[in-house]
């Protein structure tokens, strides 16, 4: 038997089962709160801080991720205040810094709102969304992939760097790597990288609508719960 | 082993211990811990004994080998009761000029006793001693009474007292009022009211609770806990096993960082004795309360002192924070209840339960009572640990206690609460050190670190310094810490290195606030804060380093360049040989010179000069 | 590497996840370092996938997983040593051994390592030379300690 509860999200009241995550109930509304390592059937680590909202409590608000706070009776949530809007932006800025080469990131920027990025362009190709770590040991259940290191050198990582044998090469890894989807002109290359932002839908939807999903190319293929 | 199975046996055997001590004539007492055997203290020990064998003294003479005393830089140190006398700086050498002059025939040796730096005076008795007379050592008092590894001692001083009347006649609800009243906030540096804590895991549902010590002590230059663990391990588990009592756990964690292996020693040491005396195990003194504790090693992680990070390691895996939506109070270690508080918070709590919650009320300002303990390390003259009453101001510890400046240069700042604090202006010294003036000042008193700098400190190379170490030690896991830090270690190393530009300073700060609010746990929600502090009170520095390309007090590298004074070079060779990277040129008697292409400023070839002749500029 | 030295760390410990930390800590005290053999067979016995041991390996900074070199420099580069020139230090080693933190030299006989914080800070400048702490180091005193491992290992293999 499900419990219900009743909560307020952006002033709408949503009923969302007991121990079901803020994000998932908003999403399922249709509020839809940016987010990139999150994907259903998978555990939340609130790793990429995207889908940030504040927490209204006793007249003061905390800053906490959707994907990990639980639903409870009579909770207050915003997702679009001013505050929360340029910590997201900021926090793509860094994002799109770092790993240019995805339409994915460049997309996830546009939709937070980035215009301008005020930091020297790298080209990592890993941005430690751990889609790939949490496919193989939690669906998969190989055990073969794994955050390696701390801080500036934590990487995914074969055990003890070798691709073992017992990797069953079901391509999960890549397949919901958000680094695998391409740049629309093209893969940049070292020098080249920059801030694309040329989906204009996108640009003029998330300005307009904040909230409404406006069916990024994140959730085509990663089981975004709007692209059912 | 006789076993202790009920209060009564428990004050026989303290009577008995007195009984026996009260035949020794004198006690010399000599620190053993990491700072004094790092001056060879152990040797001096050893030097004592066997003097003491050999002159037949065994009967009159006692020697007490205990932790750290907290005053290292005057190590290794000895104090001879009932005389009170100490001496300093003493080597294995002196053992038996000590035992046969000063103990036999009452002499005092001169060239041991402690010089005050400020007043050049010789002081004979430790009370006397300044850098110990301002403080209020309640904590660090029992450095001097109790051998770390003999359980008699500490029983002796009245050890498990405040236990043994928990366990006879306080209900658990009550022990929390106590904690409560007493006004006792986590030392560890959040400061969190422990009765609070205490209350909210008792009443989380269930029946498998824990207690842990948390002895990580990962910021850099703080040694308080060390201290303790080191000197009373007792004192750190009596107050766990109230506090185990108190909200219903039967198993305790001590949690010590990998980087203090005696204090892992005698903490292990000391819970095998207890286990020998029967108070570790089941029915404690013949009570209802069932107890056992063992201690967990770190593995050399910043990042573990967290809550959540910690109790991961515990359980062995990668010490990487989850999200606090669900207190540990309620979820920690193995998802089950679980207190966690630091060494100094744990180590307060029996003298809250044998003295009263008013009495450690009564010291202390309103919001934050009792003593802590500060680890004055830097650039000042008296360095070690400092015991005071909380409310304290900033001038009192530095200069009264501290003695002002070790170089010569005037004292510039204070910084405290380590990586997750601040750095304050001597102008704002006269504020008092509690867990609220100082983060209103904008820095924070943290878990007790207060290093103290000088005008030869720069203090962007002290936020250069800080964010290094805070991205050598992020977990990785959320991008603000991860991205955010290294971005703005990125900015700083630029301004250091001359390629800062005015637009910087505004993206620092945005920067800073996306950290605070962004990331996960509290090592990035801190990050920022020697960073903002630096900039709010030392912003000239920043704006010479950005517009002029000047480091004022000479320190970073690129903006600064070395030259040989010929007034004062007498081209003695010493920074020809000392230098590694073999950039000073010159003939013997001849005014040396520095090719700065080659020099890396890397400051060996100053230290070595002994004319002062190197400029900095 | 010894299969009964590997079997005095881990018994007691078989089948006990939650000992990885504590086993990974002997085997580094027993050999200097964490072999990727010992990782398989601490996977093996704890019950524990060897992604994890393998993170666990690399995560703590107690853990090397290339042998150490025979004279292990740890230097402390915490505050107080911070400010009182622990980079001094690391300058004059890197000068004289070429040699970054965390690297052995080439002839295997020094490995530099850097610490944030022993707790010895009244003592600063401080570093470990094989776990012995020395206080109030100075570039030269440093220069002097390597270079007295270098003159006795010329005598050594001189007499050997």
């Amino acid at each position: 038997m499900l419990q219900y509860v009743t909560l307020t999200i952006d002033g709408s009241r949503i009923r969302a089962a007991k121990g079901t995550s803020v994000l998932d109930a908003a999403i399922e509304y249709g509020i839809c709160i940016p987010h990139l390592c999150h994907v259903p059937s998978l555990s939340d680590i609130g790793a990429c801080r995207l889908c940030i909202v504040e927490h209204v409590r006793n007249g003061s608000s905390n800053v906490t991720t959707s994907c990990t706070l639980r639903v409870q009776e009579g909770m207050v949530i915003r997702t679009n205040t001013e505050k929360i809007v340029k910590l997201r932006r900021n926090i793509a800025e860094l994002l799109v810094a770092e790993a240019p080469n995805s339409r994915a990131v460049q997309d996830i920027a546009v939709r937070c709102g980035v215009k301008e990025v005020r930091y020297p362009f790298r080209n990592n190709n890993c941005i430690q969304c751990g889609r790939c770590v949490r496919y193989c040991n939690q669906y998969w259940r190989a055990n073969v992939l794994g955050f390696v290191g701390r801080g500036k050198d934590r990487h995914v990582d074969y055990p003890i760097g070798t691709r073992p044998d017992f990797c069953k090469n079901c391509g999960a890894c890549t397949l919901y790597c958000p680094m695998s989807v391409t740049p629309c002109e093209g893969p940049m290359k070292r020098g080249e990288e920059h801030l694309c932002g040329k989906c204009e839908s996108q640009l003029s939807m998330s300005a307009s609508l904040p909230g409404a999903c406006v069916r990024c190319d994140l959730g085509k293929g990663f089981q975004c719960a709007r692209h059912a | 082993m006789v076993k202790i199975k009920n209060p009564r046996d428990l004050e026989t055997l303290r009577v008995k211990i007195q009984r026996e001590r009260k035949k020794i004539h004198s006690t010399i007492i000599m620190c053993g811990g990491t700072g004094c055997q790092a001056s060879q203290s152990l040797a001096v020990i050893d030097a004592v004994k066997n003097q003491i064998d050999r002159q037949g003294l065994q009967k009159n003479v006692h020697v007490r080998a205990t932790g750290c005393h907290g005053f290292c830089e005057q190590g290794p140190i000895m104090v001879i009761e009932p005389e009170n006398l100490f001496y300093c700086h003493v080597s294995a050498k002196d053992a038996q000029e000590i035992v046969s002059k000063t103990l036999l025939k009452g002499e005092i040796i001169e060239r041991f006793l402690y010089v005050d730096p400020v007043t050049g005076k010789k002081i004979r008795t430790e009370a006397e001693i300044p850098f110990y007379k301002n403080q209020d050592r309640q904590l660090l008092a029992y450095s001097k009474l109790v051998d770390p590894k003999s359980i008699d001692d500490y029983i002796a001083t009245g050890g498990y007292e405040a236990l043994a009347k928990t366990l006879m006649g306080i209900a658990p609800e009550d022990v929390i009022e106590e904690v409560r009243a007493s006004g006792l906030r986590g030392r560890g540096g959040g400061g969190f009211p422990t009765g609070r804590k205490w209350f909210e895991c008792w009443e989380a549902p269930g029946d498998e609770k824990y207690v842990i010590c948390n002895a990580d002590e990962g910021d850099p230059g703080a040694y308080m806990d060390r201290c303790l663990l080191e000197a009373n391990p007792h004192l750190v588990i009596e107050g766990m096993m109230i506090g185990a009592w108190a909200v219903g756990a039967r198993q305790g964690y001590i949690y010590v960082r990998h980087e203090y292996p005696l204090a892992v020693r005698h903490a292990r040491y000391a819970i095998h004795q207890m286990r020998e005396y029967g108070l570790l195990g089941d029915n404690i003194l013949g009570s209802s309360f069932s107890f056992d504790i063992e201690v967990a090693r770190g593995g050399g992680a910043f990042v573990c002192g967290e809550s959540t990070a910690l109790m991961a390691s515990i359980e062995g895996k990668v010490g990487e924070p989850r999200p606090k939506d669900i207190h540990t109070v309620k979820e920690g270690l193995w998802d089950k209840p679980t207190v966690l508080n630091n060494v100094e918070t744990w180590a307060n709590v029996p003298s809250i339960m044998l003295k009263g919650s008013k009495w450690f009320a009564s010291k202390g300002t309103k919001g934050s009572k009792g003593t802590k303990i500060f680890a004055l390390t830097g650039q000042v003259k008296n360095t070690g640990l400092v015991e005071v009453a909380m409310g304290t101001t900033l001038n009192e510890i530095v200069f009264t206690i501290g003695g002002g400046s070790k170089t010569g240069k005037a004292v510039k700042a204070v910084q405290t609460g380590g990586p997750s604090g601040g750095c304050l202006p001597v102008g704002k010294f006269d504020l008092p050190v509690d867990f609220d003036a100082l983060t209103k000042a904008g820095s924070m008193m943290g878990s007790g670190g207060m290093v103290v700098m000088d005008e030869g400190t720069c203090m962007v190379d002290v936020a250069k310094y800080f964010l290094t170490f805070l991205q050598d030690e992020s977990c990785g896991k959320c991008v603000p810490c991860r991205l955010g830090v290294d971005r703005m270690l990125e900015i700083v190393t630029d301004i250091t290195e001359g390629n800062g530009r005015p637009e910087h300073i505004g993206l620092l700060e945005e920067l800073a606030e996306t950290v605070r609010e962004g990331s996960l746990c509290a090592l990035g929600k801190t990050a920022p804060n020697p960073v903002l502090s630096t900039l709010h009170y030392f912003f000239d520095e920043y704006v010479a380093h950005v517009e002029k390309k000047r480091c004022p007090a000479g320190v970073c590298k690129s903006l600064i360049s070395y030259t040989i004074d010929p007034e004062k070079c007498e081209g003695c060779g010493i920074c020809i040989r000392a230098c590694p990277h073999n950039a000073v040129k010159g003939e013997k008697e001849k005014t040396h010179i520095i090719n700065l292409l080659e020099c890396r400023k890397c400051g060996i070839c100053i230290a070595e000069c002994k004319f002062d002749a190197i400029m900095v500029g | 590497m010894s299969t009964t030295s590997l079997n005095v760390v881990l018994k007691g410990r078989r089948s006990q996840p939650h000992q990885l930390i504590e086993v990974l800590q002997d085997i580094q005290d027993l050999y200097g370092y964490i072999p990727a053999d010992a990782m398989k067979t601490v996977a093996q016995e704890l019950g524990v996938p060897l992604i994890e041991v393998y993170r666990v390996a690399c995560f703590y900074k107690a853990f090397s997983l290339k042998p150490r070199g025979e004279h292990v420099i740890t230097v402390c580069t915490g505050t107080a040593c911070h400010v009182r020139g622990s980079t001094l230090l690391l300058d004059q080693i890197q000068g004289q051994l070429r040699i970054q933190p965390g690297h052995t030299t080439d002839d295997g006989l020094f490995t530099l390592e850097c610490v944030n914080c022993v707790g010895a800070c009244a003592l600063g400048p401080i570093i470990a030379h094989n776990g012995m702490y020395e206080h109030h180091m100075t570039p030269g005193k440093l220069r002097k300690i390597i270079g007295d491992v270098y003159v006795t290992k010329k005598e050594e293999s001189r007499h050997g």
